[in-house]
This record gives structure tokens, C-alpha cells and sequence, in this order.
């Protein structure tokens, strides 16, 4: 059985805070939550393709395709920065088409042409404070590099105005970027407490003139299972036999940058029915 | 304060003349600016904050703490510094308000903070500029600049405070130090001047502070003057006395002299001015003579102030428990945590009619507060503004309120200012009214700027391009910088949490008021609890598709309203703060917004932890990990040996206490860790 590709949308979630910041956020659960929310506050769509038959090209969405919601001001006044996250379950084979398929929903659904900063989370890059444990000497700078590529591409486009990654640690940094052509200004880690980041890296990242920046998502950030919940309790979508494989997710924000007002705030989301 | 004009000013009974007058002008400014900026879209956030200083003099042999009246020699020392005044500082009263900025001769400043972060000022900082106030032993200190939002400004604001300081206590004499506490211990008791002078002075004409502690220049001595001859007797401040184990019960204030006979008003106590169980305070000075800590805003449109406005009124009174740092008063403890009163009660202009003490005849209205008060109604204009919130007895000038609204102005702000102008201008300078009104706003200024309410509505100054703004007027200034910028950062963080997250946080404004009152109770932070709204969340999108929430059909179609009683209840500031927990009211709390707020913008990690510290400051206030600066001095006091348990505070416990304070303003130290339980363990 062929897979269907499966779009899944929150929505702006600045605007739906009663629902998605009930208790004490955890990026962990702000995805799901704010998914179930959006799912629930949507019309009854109509009855999911009765078979969920793959000969259609055009792709399930979830709830319903995205209304675009184009930014209130001028585009210059906002700082759109949108996270992408390359999920596990997706081969790398399937970044470059994923990451210019993510950017182009995203594009669309805010009305603009340009990001200005893009941040790369790959699968299987952890931060770690020690900066030494984690990061074995095999791995994969290709395939890290592959990814990285289609970045620099979109940045030669001028799609993309600056290109972060996350959870590098000194060692990934050093090994990465001698192999790029546009370098990343960005560092996105997650430090719980943040007075812990090791100076070398701050160093390192202070020299190359690389931006150290802190997230609060977690390490999973849309986790197979729960994923299947969703689709099961929400949208009474799957049967036994159906599995879901996420692919990818796009964290957007738009902040108007004089004023640090966040306007919009959602995630995009693709998965895989197999 | 305002800028200081000179002229000739008119006593009370020609200002008096002169008020419908300077009303009328000062709408007529009104609405010239209205009409000019009401347009303005887009303005970026800029914002200030004000820190007032005590001026303390150290008499080291004697061990006695007394407040300086050095202001005028501090500031013209302070003016006269070249390489401040052409780095953009200096004394703007003074210096002339056209100071070209030059980048400063001053090679860099080094200033380490609390924490140990070492901060260089570049030679391109504005330096700060410090302003007279009404106290003559009180200084006011801007930082050069408005800030940004952005992460290097709000970084700089801790450093920036210390630099005020330490520039401030340069140009002071070796025995002088600034000190930020509210309120002077021993203000108005024996001697505490520097140089000492009776208390027989002909415009306070009150027992306990001379004239000489009045700023010399002229509107400030004929502002003490002109509200006690409109109020018709001196004011009558009186604040519940601390009864400690020792305190005589009925506590008889056993400073107040009641056979002086150098004035009528000498009258006041034998006419019962001063209540039992209370201290009593009779002067202007005693409230002017007070220290806040003041942010204000610039919106990015008329809109928008307006909106801010009123939801920052109802954490007025809490951000005032939270910052609760006046626990003395005239040389007592007492019974009373926070300023606010003490100001309110200072500065109270009104007639025994206007009080409701006679019946209406020379007056116009029966009015419910003094200038200095808590705000009186919600000027937005928003849609979830229900006019059940606004339920005050509104006292308005009908007429000014029909001039605004004849002139396009819209019902709620013609309310607001026709409520502002229900008062009398106290100062008027005779030379003022002989020029023309138009392209100024001092008429306007001078109702608007003596209406003190906790939050201001600030229309453009004319002629410039500063946007409509908004001032936060409830906190008391603390003890060291890293709390004043803890709370100044706090306060504009939370504006932006307030508008990206759309948090309505009305309640009925008559909540608000009962607030302040809870709000002055002594560890009215820890055992009180505040009237909040539940739920300040926008409501949930209901079937309309994503994100359009905003604009869609379904969202602006009026759902039944639940009862307004139904949306507000009793919360601790705890729970405001940090959450509620295990309680059906489910709420987040505003610092973990603040935190969901700052996951959401791009923040370097450097600028993550430190604003993780000032939040952690107001968190651990709020959940009484941390005392108040109030509860803190409370201590100190209780614990001093020559401390009798009987609730006065003596020379040498004040002397030891603003030695103490000064220390912990300076070095953020107490001696034997004391200071970690105002402060937290820094790194």
C-alpha cells in the first residue's frame, strides 16, 4: 500500500493560549496540545478520505488545509524565524525535498517570500552541557552537510536571510564548518539553566561569530505514538493496520522586532500514513 | 517632575481666579495634540525608568543618619560636569534641554554588577541626567536614552542604574551617599536634617518638617503652600502604628505638639487631625518626600497605550505589595508596608465640602479621592471593556466633557480627562497666561501632571516626535539595582506578554481600589489575597478556521457574556505570579507566560540567564522564598539590640539601617549572608 502524506497545521497558537498554556508551558506538549486544540476548535471536516485511498496526489491535511494568515504590518517591520525539525523516521534522502516543501508551506501560510533566520534540527543531535560525551568521531558529517546544503541554497536564493542549527557542541562545530559555504549565525541549545554553557563553546562560538541561542523544545519534539493518538482520538483517522511516520516539523514565528510583540506563533507538520 | 518653569507664581486665592482659565487652555492644548498625533501608528517601544535617591548625610561620631539638603549643590555640581554634560547627561533643568549628544570624553565606564557581570559602557552611551525633586534631599535620575526592547538594552539597565549612582555619589560630599528606600525613617522627627532647621516654616506650616527640606525653587514651596490653603488645613496623613510588645496601648502619637500656637492651623490636632492607634503626619513633605520607582512606555500607537493602560491598572496595586519597601514612618514602625497612602494623604488639596465633611456651597462636586490615588476608570477602546468594569461613582466635568466629544474625541477619553479636570491647577505662574496656548502643553501639563493616579496616560509632548505612552506608578523604588531592574524588566516583559498573548485582565476598577487598600497591609504580599481575573486568555477559537481567529466572523460574534462577578476572584499574589495550583481556576501565571514568552523570541544565552534571575527574584518575592525590602528592614530592626519592642525606631538603629542600606546598594552585601534573604543567592 502506497503511503499518504498527511499536513498537519495549529494554526496561529498565540491566539489560542487558553488552550495551549492552560498549565505551565513544556514545548514538549505545546505541539500536541496545541494540534488537539486546533483540531477541535475546526468545523467538522468532511469524513476522512473514506479508504484513506492513496490515488489522490494531493495530501491529507489535518484539520483542514491551512487558511494563509498574512502578516498584519509590513514585512519588514517582523522577524520571521522558523524552526525545522528533521525527524528521525524520515530518511536523509527525503531532507532536501522536505526542507524546501516546509519552507514553501510556511511561506504561504504567513504570505511572505523571505525568512529571516532559518534553524536546522537534525535527528540524533543532542546538546550536551559536557561538550564532549555524544559526539563520536563517526558521525556522519555528509549527511549532516547534505541537509545543510539545500539551506545554502534557499540562502542563495534569498529565501533564507540567516541559517542557524541546534545542539552543536564545540566538536560538531569544528568538524561542520569548515565543510559550509554560508556559515550558520546561529546556535540554538537548550540549557535548562543556562549559566551551565560550557565556556569553550561560548569561545568558539564568540570567534566564529556564531549567535548562541536558546530553545525550549524537547529532543522529540512530535514522537510517533503520540502522534498516532492524536490522529486516533482527534480525527478518528487510523485503523489497526495504519501506521504514521512523521516526517518533519516547521516551527514559525513572526515577531514585530521593534516592539517584541509575537504576532504569530504555529507549527506545520508532515507525516507519512503508511 | 515636569520641567520647571520660572516665573511669577500666584498665591491661592488669585490661582484660584485664574483656574477655569487655565482648564480651558489646557483642554485647548489637549486637543491641538490629539488632533496632531492622534494618527501616529508604528511607534517602536521605547521605554525609561525613574529612580528617585535619598540624599543621606553620615554624622560617622555621633553615629547619626540625617537626609542631606545638598540637592542644589549635588546638581549644580552634577551640571557643571563637563564630560557628563557633553556625554548627553547633566541636569537638563539646569543645563538647557538642547544638549547636542557628543560621544563621552569619559574614556569607559566599568561597572560590575551584583552578579559580577562586568558591563563597559562604550564612550558612545548618553550618560544618565538627574533632575530636581520636590524633596530637597531627593534626587531623580534618567538613563541618558530611552531603551529598546532589544536584549543589549534590557542587559544594560542594571549596569545603568549603578552608574546613576555611582555618578551621583561623586559629585556628593565624602559624608553623603544616594540611598533608594522610599521613605525616610526618621522623616519628620527631632532632628534629622543636614543642616537641622525648626520646623516653623510659613508654607508647610507643619510641626515636624521645616520649610528649608521644600526644593527652594519656587513652584515646590508654592505647591505645599497653595494645597493646604485650597484644602483649607494642613493635610492630615495618619498610618496605623505597629503595636509591638512594649507599644503604650492606646498608642497616643507622643510626637505631636498640641499647644503650638504659630499658626491656625496649629489648630488641626486640637481639632482631632490625628487619630489613636496612628502616626500622624502633617505636611506635603511627608508624601513628596517619597521615593517610587516609575517605567514608562512609548506604544506603538494611541490604540495600543490605550490598551496597556488599562491592563497594566489592575497589577497596580499588586506590583506595589510585590515592591512593599516602607515599613517606618516619622521614626515608628508601623502597621503599613508600602508608600501609597502616605503620598495620597500628602498632597490632598481637597475642602472639607469636596470631602463630603459639609455640605456642598463654595464647591462643585463631592469627590471620592485625592489627586494622588489609585486610577478611576478604564479609558480603553476595546470591545472587552464592559461598562461594568468601569463602576466607580465618577465624578467628570460635564462641560469639558462635552468640548472633547464636540470635537471628535471619543466617550471614554473625554471621560478620562474630564475626570483629570475636575481638579484645580495648584501652581499657576502669572507669566504663562499673558502667552499664547498654542504648540505647548503646559496648561494641559499642569492639571495632568498634579493628577498623580497609578497609571498615566501620556499624550505626546508637541512639537516632537515621542509617541503616546503610558507610566507604571504604583512600585516602591528598592534597596538595591539588581531589584529595581528585576522589577523594571519584569514590567516590560510582561507588557509584551500582554499584547502578543491578547491577556484581558479587566475587573471592575472598584476591585482595583479595594486592592490598594489590601495592598497596604503589612505582608500584604504573603497574607493577602488580591482580586484577579480568572481566565485572562482570549477565548477559544470556537469552529473558525485556523489562526483567523482574530478577524474571523465567528470570533467577533457576541457570545453570551458570563456574569461579570463570575470572571474575578480572590487570588495570592503567589498564584498570580507563579500559578495557581491545585484549585479549580486553573492559571498559569504571569512569570511562566513571561518564560513561554521568552521560548518564543530568539534569545541569546547569555540574556536568558540573566533575565532568568531578575524573574526568579519577583517569583521567589511572591512566594515568600525572598522578603519584601519591607519585611526585610522589619527584621533588622526587630533584631537590633538598642531596639525596645516598642515600635520606635531610634537614632542609632537608623544610623546602623541606612548604613546597612547603603551597603546593599552599593555592594549588594549585608554582612553574615543577610542580603541572601532580600536577594536570592547570586551567582
Amino acid at each position: 500500500m502506497a503511503s499518504i502524506q498527511c499536513i498537519l497545521n495549529t494554526g496561529n497558537i498565540m491566539t489560542a493560549a487558553s488552550e495551549v498554556l492552560r498549565s505551565p508551558p513544556k514545548s514538549s506538549t505545546e505541539l500536541i496540545t496545541s494540534l488537539r486544540s486546533h483540531i477541535r476548535s475546526s468545523p467538522p471536516s468532511p469524513p476522512p478520505s473514506p479508504s484513506l485511498s492513496s490515488t489522490t496526489k494531493s495530501p491529507l491535511y489535518i484539520p483542514l488545509p491551512p487558511t494563509p494568515e498574512p502578516l498584519a504590518e509590513e514585512r519588514s517591520e517582523y522577524d520571521v524565524t522558523v524552526k525545522l525539525f528533521h525527524l528521525s523516521s524520515a530518511p536523509t534522502a527525503s531532507h532536501e525535498t522536505h526542507t524546501r516543501d516546509a519552507v514553501k508551506r510556511v511561506l504561504e501560510n504567513l504570505g511572505i517570500e523571505t525568512i529571516d533566520l532559518l534553524i536546522l534540527s537534525l535527528p540524533g543531535i543532542n546538546f550536551d552541557a559536557d561538550d564532549f560525551a555524544n559526539e563520536d568521531s563517526t558521525e556522519d558529517v555528509e549527511a549532516w552537510l547534505a541537509t545543510y546544503q539545500t539551506l545554502e541554497e534557499l540562502h542563495q536564493d534569498g529565501v533564507i536571510s540567516r541559517l542557524g542549527i541546534s545542539e552543536f557542541g564545540t566538536t560538531r562545530l569544528e568538524k561542520l564548518l569548515p565543510r559550509t559555504t554560508i556559515k550558520p549565525s546561529v546556535n540554538q541549545i537548550n540549557v535548562r539553566d543556562c549559566c551551565v554553557v560550557p565556556k569553550p563553546l561560548i569561545l568558539f562560538a564568540k570567534q566564529e561569530g556564531i549567535e548562541l541561542l536558546t530553545h525550549n523544545d524537547c529532543t522529540d519534539i512530535l514522537p510517533q505514538e503520540t502522534l498516532q493518538n492524536v490522529l486516533v482520538d482527534e480525527f478518528a483517522l487510523l485503523g489497526e493496520e495504519r501506521k504514521v511516520m512523521p516526517q518533519w516539523v516547521a516551527k514559525y514565528t513572526a515577531v514585530i522586532r521593534s516592539r517584541g510583540v509575537v504576532e504569530n506563533k504555529g507549527y506545520i507538520a508532515m507525516a507519512e500514513i503508511h | 517632575m515636569g520641567l520647571l518653569a520660572l516665573g511669577t507664581p500666584l498665591v491661592w486665592d488669585e490661582a484660584k481666579k485664574r483656574a477655569d482659565q487655565v482648564r480651558q487652555l489646557g483642554i485647548q492644548q489637549l486637543l491641538e495634540i490629539w488632533n496632531s498625533y492622534r494618527g501616529n501608528e508604528r511607534d517602536i517601544l521605547l521605554w525609561g525608568d525613574e529612580i528617585e535617591y535619598l540624599v543621606i548625610s553620615y554624622d560617622d561620631e555621633n553615629k547619626n543618619a540625617t537626609l542631606s539638603l545638598r540637592q542644589a549643590e549635588i546638581l549644580d555640581a552634577l551640571a557643571a560636569d563637563e564630560k557628563l554634560r557633553k556625554a548627553g547627561g547633566g541636569v537638563p533643568e539646569i543645563n538647557g534641554t538642547t544638549v547636542e549628544f557628543v560621544p563621552s570624553p569619559y574614556e569607559c565606564y566599568l561597572v560590575i554588577g551584583l552578579n559580577g557581570m562586568l558591563t563597559v559602557y562604550r564612550k558612545s552611551d548618553p550618560l544618565p541626567t538627574f533632575h530636581p525633586e520636590f524633596g530637597r534631599f531627593m534626587l531623580e535620575a534618567t538613563p541618558g536614552a530611552p531603551f529598546s526592547l532589544s536584549w543589549k538594552d534590557l542587559l544594560s539597565v542594571e549596569p545603568n542604574m549603578k552608574l546613576r549612582r555611582t555618578i551621583a555619589k561623586k559629585h556628593m560630599a565624602p559624608h553623603e551617599t544616594p540611598i533608594t528606600l522610599p521613605a525616610f525613617p526618621r522623616m519628620g522627627r527631632d532632628i534629622f536634617t543636614t543642616p537641622h532647621y525648626p520646623a516653623t516654616g510659613s508654607k508647610s506650616r507643619s510641626q515636624f518638617i521645616p520649610d528649608e527640606c521644600i526644593n527652594p525653587h519656587i513652584r515646590f514651596p508654592t505647591l505645599a503652600a497653595n494645597i493646604r490653603s485650597r484644602r483649607g488645613s494642613k493635610v492630615a496623613i495618619n498610618m496605623p502604628v505597629f503595636y509591638d510588645v512594649n507599644t503604650p496601648r492606646p498608642f497616643l502619637d507622643p510626637t505631636i505638639d498640641y499647644d503650638r500656637h504659630l499658626f491656625p492651623e496649629d489648630d488641626d490636632v486640637r481639632n482631632g487631625a490625628a487619630k489613636e492607634g496612628h502616626v500622624y503626619m502633617d505636611a506635603m513633605g511627608f508624601g513628596m518626600g517619597s521615593c517610587c520607582l516609575q517605567i514608562t512606555f512609548q506604544a506603538k500607537n494611541i490604540g495600543e497605550a490605550r490598551r496597556l493602560y488599562d491592563q497594566l491598572c489592575p497589577l497596580g496595586p499588586i506590583m506595589l505589595a510585590l515592591s512593599a519597601n516602607t515599613p517606618i514612618l516619622k521614626g515608628f514602625l508601623v502597621d503599613t508596608d508600602v508608600r501609597w497612602n502616605v503620598i495620597s494623604g500628602a498632597v490632598d488639596d481637597r475642602t472639607e465640602e469636596e470631602r463630603g465633611l459639609k455640605p456642598l456651597k463654595n464647591n462643585r462636586w463631592k469627590i471620592p479621592k485625592s489627586r494622588y490615588d489609585s486610577v478611576s476608570t478604564y479609558l480603553a477602546d476595546d470591545p472587552r471593556l464592559r461598562d461594568e468594569y468601569n463602576d466607580l461613582d465618577l465624578v467628570i466635568d460635564e462641560d469639558i466633557k462635552k468640548r472633547l466629544i464636540d470635537n471628535g474625541m471619543d466617550e471614554r477619553l473625554s471621560t478620562h480627562f474630564a475626570h483629570l479636570f475636575i481638579r484645580d491647577p495648584i501652581v499657576i505662574f502669572q507669566e504663562t497666561l499673558d502667552e499664547p496656548a498654542e504648540g505647548k502643553a503646559d496648561h494641559f501639563e499642569n492639571l495632568q501632571s498634579t493628577n498623580w493616579q497609578h497609571m498615566r496616560f501620556k499624550p505626546p509632548p508637541p512639537g516632537g516626535n515621542i509617541g503616546w505612552r503610558v507610566e507604571f506608578r504604583s512600585m516602591e523604588i528598592q534597596l538595591t539595582d539588581f531589584e529595581n531592574a528585576a522589577f523594571a524588566i519584569f514590567t516590560v516583559l510582561l507588557t509584551r506578554v500582554i499584547l502578543s498573548y491578547d491577556l484581558n485582565l479587566y475587573i471592575p476598577i472598584s476591585k482595583v481600589d479595594d486592592n490598594m487598600t489590601r495592598a497596604h497591609i503589612r505582608n500584604a504580599v504573603l497574607d493577602q489575597k488580591f482580586w484577579f481575573r480568572k481566565n485572562l486568555f482570549p477565548p477559544p477559537r470556537m469552529g473558525s478556521r485556523a489562526g483567523s481567529a482574530r478577524t474571523s466572523p465567528a470570533s467577533t460574534r457576541p457570545v453570551t457574556p458570563i456574569a461579570v462577578e463570575e470572571e474575578y476572584g480572590l487570588f495570592t499574589i503567589d498564584e498570580i505570579m507563579n500559578g495557581t495550583k491545585d484549585r479549580e481556576c486553573e492559571f498559569i501565571g504571569l512569570i511562566p507566560l513571561i518564560e513561554s514568552y521568552l521560548d518564543t523570541v530568539n534569545v541569546d544565552v547569555i540574556t536568558r540567564c540573566e533575565l532568568a534571575g531578575y524573574l526568579q527574584l519577583i517569583s521567589k518575592r511572591a512566594s515568600g522564598e525572598l522578603k519584601t525590602g519591607a519585611s526585610w528592614i522589619r527584621d533588622f530592626v526587630g533584631n537590633h539590640p538598642e531596639y525596645n519592642k516598642d515600635s520606635q525606631v531610634g537614632d542609632r538603629v537608623n544610623y546602623d539601617l541606612m548604613k546597612m542600606v547603603e551597603r546593599l546598594g552599593s555592594e549588594g552585601i549585608a554582612g553574615d549572608g543577610k542580603e541572601q534573604e532580600l536577594l536570592g543567592r547570586r551567582g
